[in-house]
């Protein structure tokens, strides 16, 4: 692949230490377009080793508004079956310009290692100081080693070491809206993290063309429905859960959007430091990045406090849980108090509801800011696979119809230089079920 | 879409024709004293179609490494230590090379070596008849870059009232008379002191682009009207002292016009046999060295990137280093790693086999150097080891880089840009 | 005239450092970009973003704008302002080649950059 891609796909065996590299051929990514579609082509491809596969879409990182997205494709330890987790805020652009367009790891390592990828290079680093860490220690130390703020970690916690259902695949600190447990998945591996950074250049079939046709499509964009809103207090009352956003607000300092994407998906809620306060907070960890309504509102379901969810959510953080599976775990147990709920974290069970296909939901049920078509579970269904292949944000999939199928295929061939039509399109949704 | 006016160029100057399709075999020095900007020089030879560069130390220059090549080059840096490090064989060997015909082409710090001076180590030198225009007993309060405003100079300043982009005018000659711009970085102006000296160039103007350490109209007393480039003989060679960096690769005019003098200068005879003994790596290790390379070359960049708005500076003999010059000296690897990747073969000088261990330890160095500026440690000596390493992995690499070239073995058309 | 950042509302997307980036390369990259959204500190919502303009450099903080003047001797002597911060990087250009402006005031989804 000569454009929009970085011409590399890694292969790592962990059990052997190995790391080969394969082109990215044509004609994978016309029959499978990217992210999940060739996630899964890999992962069958290389089965065998029960992969862990990340991919980046194939517009992720590029001027397509909302291309936030990486996926990471492996077996849900959760529904034993094939899922695709989201990676948003920064971390899936930051795979894209990392010098391979997929990654798949394989086997499992003897003894604890961390996947440092950057440049077009992975390296497999010993991680035994690390196993054990919290998440957000884990994040630093690497980050400290390596130099740089900027590298994207996705993580195992403790909770994973410790085999736990609902161990998320967290990104830096935060959770990644994996709701597969894949973060036992990488633990099972013997694989404490995975580092990101690249400093890397995609090249466009026609540059000008693209970028013009980008900005064309963010212009009809901008005018939404979720225009002038931001963050999970809007998006609640965007669903008609005005009773949510009343119960944050007074928590919320700021909101921050996943790369290239319009809508502020994640709200930073203070818990150690003034909701108001502009300059930087002298308390280190002053409050919990929330990017998951659906964790929010089960949280709140159990009849906490706003600030007692927060608690919960940074506890999740540093442990590396799933908060939706969390509360919904909590509230099929009947815990109904923030101190029991903290107590039993480092026990609590799944099952998680909702997981029925293998892409998580990215939005509670609803019509999103009164989009009559964001209530139809088949345009919904639609419409999340799309992000999935093309590496667009899945929520902001739900809110921008402006994104329609035939400009993404009219800016693939305008991205890559290639054609893919709607039957290839059909298939590779088809394919990824 | 590309918007190269950032430092004064005219939007209308065309890409610099490429010389005669051989050009001279040019050194570049490389060695103690000198700063980054002899990377420039790889970078713009490149551009101009001049493939056959070799990069040399101090001790190499001494020692008969200006055998062989048609041309020296000299950019900027401390030019004391360039002396002190040059020392007394280094001179006499630079004298011998010229007389015996070879083309001189100092920048900046490589300008001032030659001109007349009687300050030790400089003395050694005084190739040229002129002498420093920009001499200053009493300095103004600088208006900035406090750091970049003056160099000692015996009982005087050099005296640097502006830096950036300036004009120029060429008086004739090889540069022709038309007006064209380069950026000054504490180069000297110029006044011939004898015969035989011409000057080729003057200070024109300042641009939109210059930015001024003194008020104009001091600035302007001291630099306009006077020689920015001279041409001197020695023997059978010539020698031209630039005060600007011609040689800096956005400046596409004044490329143009070095382009012009490196092809008067261009033998008529075949190129003569490279001489150092290079070796070919077979594949496999060809393979890993270069890998080696692109994994430590990759972790410094990462830090170095991290580190580019940094307010560190460190002073270092007579210069001032920031952290964001560490990158200089990164991509001039980097941006060469795709091309070197392609190639059909692998071309060594001696000493290659030592930079994996060398960019190792710079990727070492590096990331203590990060942690010691977060914890407000003192780290002038780690940055002076750091740039010496740097100056150390970036001659060894781009003499790989150039052998390889010259050798022909870079396959044709683009490498896959890497940023 | 010249671009202006508001950074309350900014949102990091980094739509902008893409869009500058482009811009010098005609191609997607983030390392020539002028204007760079710091995010180091993820931890604490502490973000905004850094203008590298001619003589300038602008730090649009949360809590204000802040323009330091490159090269600039400090008060009290000490001298902060680096002389060469982001020396890779070109100085913002206002994409004179481009009819519509700057890029980055175009695809900022939150009208976060303006032009005064």
């Amino acid at each position: 692949m000569e454009y929009l891609a970085s011409d590399r796909i890694a292969i790592i065996d962990l059990a052997s230490g190995e790391v080969n590299e394969e082109p990215y051929p044509d004609g994978l990514c016309q029959e499978k377009i990217g992210g999940a579609g060739v996630n899964l082509a890999l992962y069958q491809q290389h089965q065998d080793g029960e992969p862990i596969v990340l991919g980046a879409g194939l517009f992720t990182g590029s001027m397509v508004p909302g291309s936030d997205l990486g996926v990471v494709t492996a077996k849900s330890p959760l529904t034993g079956t094939v899922c695709h987790a989201p990676l948003t805020q920064y971390a899936g652009m930051e795979l894209k310009y990392s010098g391979f367009d997929y990654i798949v790891i394989k086997g499992a390592a003897a003894s604890p290692k961390y996947l440092w990828v950057h440049d077009g290079i992975a390296d497999l680093e010993d991680a035994a100081d690390l196993w054990g860490q919290d998440v957000w220690a884990a994040c630093e130390a690497v980050r400290a080693n390596m130099g740089d703020e900027l590298i994207q970690v996705l993580g195992a916690g403790p909770a994973a070491e410790q085999g736990s259902d609902l161990a998320a695949l967290m990104i830096n600190y935060w959770p990644s809206g994996d709701r597969f447990g894949l973060g036992r998945a990488l633990a099972a591996k013997n694989l404490k993290l995975i580092a990101l950074r690249g400093l890397g250049l995609l090249e466009i079939a026609e540059p000008e063309d693209f970028a013009a046709q980008c900005l064309e499509l963010l212009g009809a964009v901008k005018g939404g429905a979720w225009a002038g809103k931001k963050g999970l207090a809007d998006l609640a009352a965007g669903l008609g859960q005005q009773a949510l956003a009343d119960w944050l607000a007074p928590l919320v300092h700021r909101h921050r959007a996943s790369f290239n994407t319009p809508f502020a998906a994640n709200t930073f809620l203070f818990l150690e430091a003034d909701p108001s306060q502009l300059s930087e907070p002298p308390a280190p960890e002053p409050g919990v990045l929330v990017g998951d309504l659906a964790a929010l509102a089960g949280l709140q379901g159990l009849g906490l406090s706003a600030a007692e969810a927060g608690q919960v959510l940074g506890q999740c953080a540093h442990l590396g849980l799933d908060p939706a599976g969390v509360a919904a775990a909590a509230a099929a147990a009947g815990v109904k108090d923030a101190a029991g709920l903290m107590a039993g974290l480092a026990t609590i069970k799944g099952p998680v509801p909702g997981l029925s296909g293998p892409l998580a939901p990215a939005a509670p049920a609803g019509a999103l800011f009164g989009l009559a078509q964001s209530a139809d579970p088949a345009w919904r269904a639609r419409r999340q696979a799309l992000a999935y292949l093309f590496g667009l944000d899945p929520l902001f999939m739900l809110m921008a119809p402006e994104l329609s199928e035939e400009k993404l295929l009219e800016l693939v061939g305008l991205g890559i230089g290639l054609e893919i039509g709607p039957e290839a399109l059909d298939a590779a949704v088809a394919g990824i079920g | 879409m590309q918007a190269r006016q950032a430092y004064g160029e005219q939007a209308q100057e065309q890409a610099a024709p490429r010389p005669a399709a051989r050009g001279p075999r040019l050194g570049v020095y490389c060695g103690a004293g000198s700063s980054h900007s002899w990377l420039w020089l790889a970078d713009t030879c490149e551009a101009l179609g001049l493939g056959d560069l070799r990069f040399l130390e101090a001790g190499e220059v001494a020692s008969g490494g200006l055998s062989g090549l048609d041309a020296l080059a000299v950019s900027g840096g401390d030019t004391f230590a360039m002396a002190g490090a040059l020392g007394p064989a280094g001179a006499a060997a630079l004298r011998r090379f010229i007389a015996g015909g070879g083309l001189y082409l100092g920048f900046c710090a490589g300008a001032y070596l030659l001109l007349r001076s009687s300050k030790e180590p400089l003395n050694l030198f005084n190739l040229v008849e002129a002498t420093i225009a920009n001499l200053s007993r009493r300095l103004p309060q600088p208006l900035i870059m406090p750091e970049k405003f003056a160099t000692p100079y015996g009982c005087d300043y050099v005296f640097h009232p502006v830096r950036e982009a300036l004009i120029l005018r060429g008086q004739g000659g090889p540069l022709g008379e038309g007006e064209f711009s380069a950026p000054l970085y504490g180069g000297p102006a110029m006044q011939p002191a004898g015969p035989g000296v011409e000057v080729l160039a003057t200070y024109q103007d300042f641009s939109q682009a210059t930015r001024f350490l003194a008020p104009r109209e001091l600035a302007a007393q001291t630099l306009l009207g006077r020689a920015a480039v001279l041409r001197g003989r020695l023997g059978a060679g010539v020698m031209y002292l630039f005060g600007p960096h011609c040689e800096h690769p956005r400046f596409a005019q004044a490329n143009r016009r070095l382009a012009a003098i490196l092809a008067e200068h261009t033998p008529s005879q075949a190129l003569a046999p490279d001489g150092r003994g290079l070796a070919e790596l077979g594949p496999a290790q060809a393979r890993r060295l270069l890998s080696e390379v692109r994994r430590q070359v990759s972790n410094s960049r990462i830090v170095a990137l991290a580190l580019e708005d940094h307010p560190a500076r460190w002073r270092m003999g007579g210069k001032v280093y920031e952290p964001a010059k560490l990158r200089v000296f990164l991509e001039a690897l980097w941006s060469r790693t795709g091309a070197l990747e392609r190639a059909r073969r692998l071309l060594v000088p001696a000493g290659a086999a030592e930079l994996p261990a060398l960019l190792a330890g710079v990727t070492e160095s590096i990331r203590a150097l990060r942690r010691e500026l977060e914890e407000g440690q003192e780290t002038t000596e780690r940055a002076a080891g750091l740039f010496k390493d740097l100056r150390r992995a970036a001659a060894l690499y781009l003499n790989m880089y150039f052998a390889t070239a010259a050798a022909g073995a870079l396959r044709p058309g683009r490498a896959r840009r890497l940023h | 005239m010249g671009v202006k950042i508001d950074p309350l509302k900014c949102t990091a997307c980094m739509a902008c450092e893409l869009a500058c980036g482009y811009h010098r390369d005609d191609a997607f990259a983030l390392l020539s970009s002028c204007i760079v959204v710091y995010r180091t500190r993820d931890k604490k919502d502490y973000f905004g973003v850094i203008l590298k303009q001619e003589e300038d450099l602008v730090i649009a903080r949360p809590e204000g704008l802040e323009v330091k003047r490159i090269g600039a001797v400090e008060e009290g002597g000490g001298g902060d302002a680096s002389a060469k911060p982001m020396l890779l990087r070109e100085a913002c250009d206002l994409c004179s080649d481009r009819e519509a402006g700057p890029l980055c005031r175009q695809i900022c989804p939150v009208e976060a950059i303006y032009l005064d």
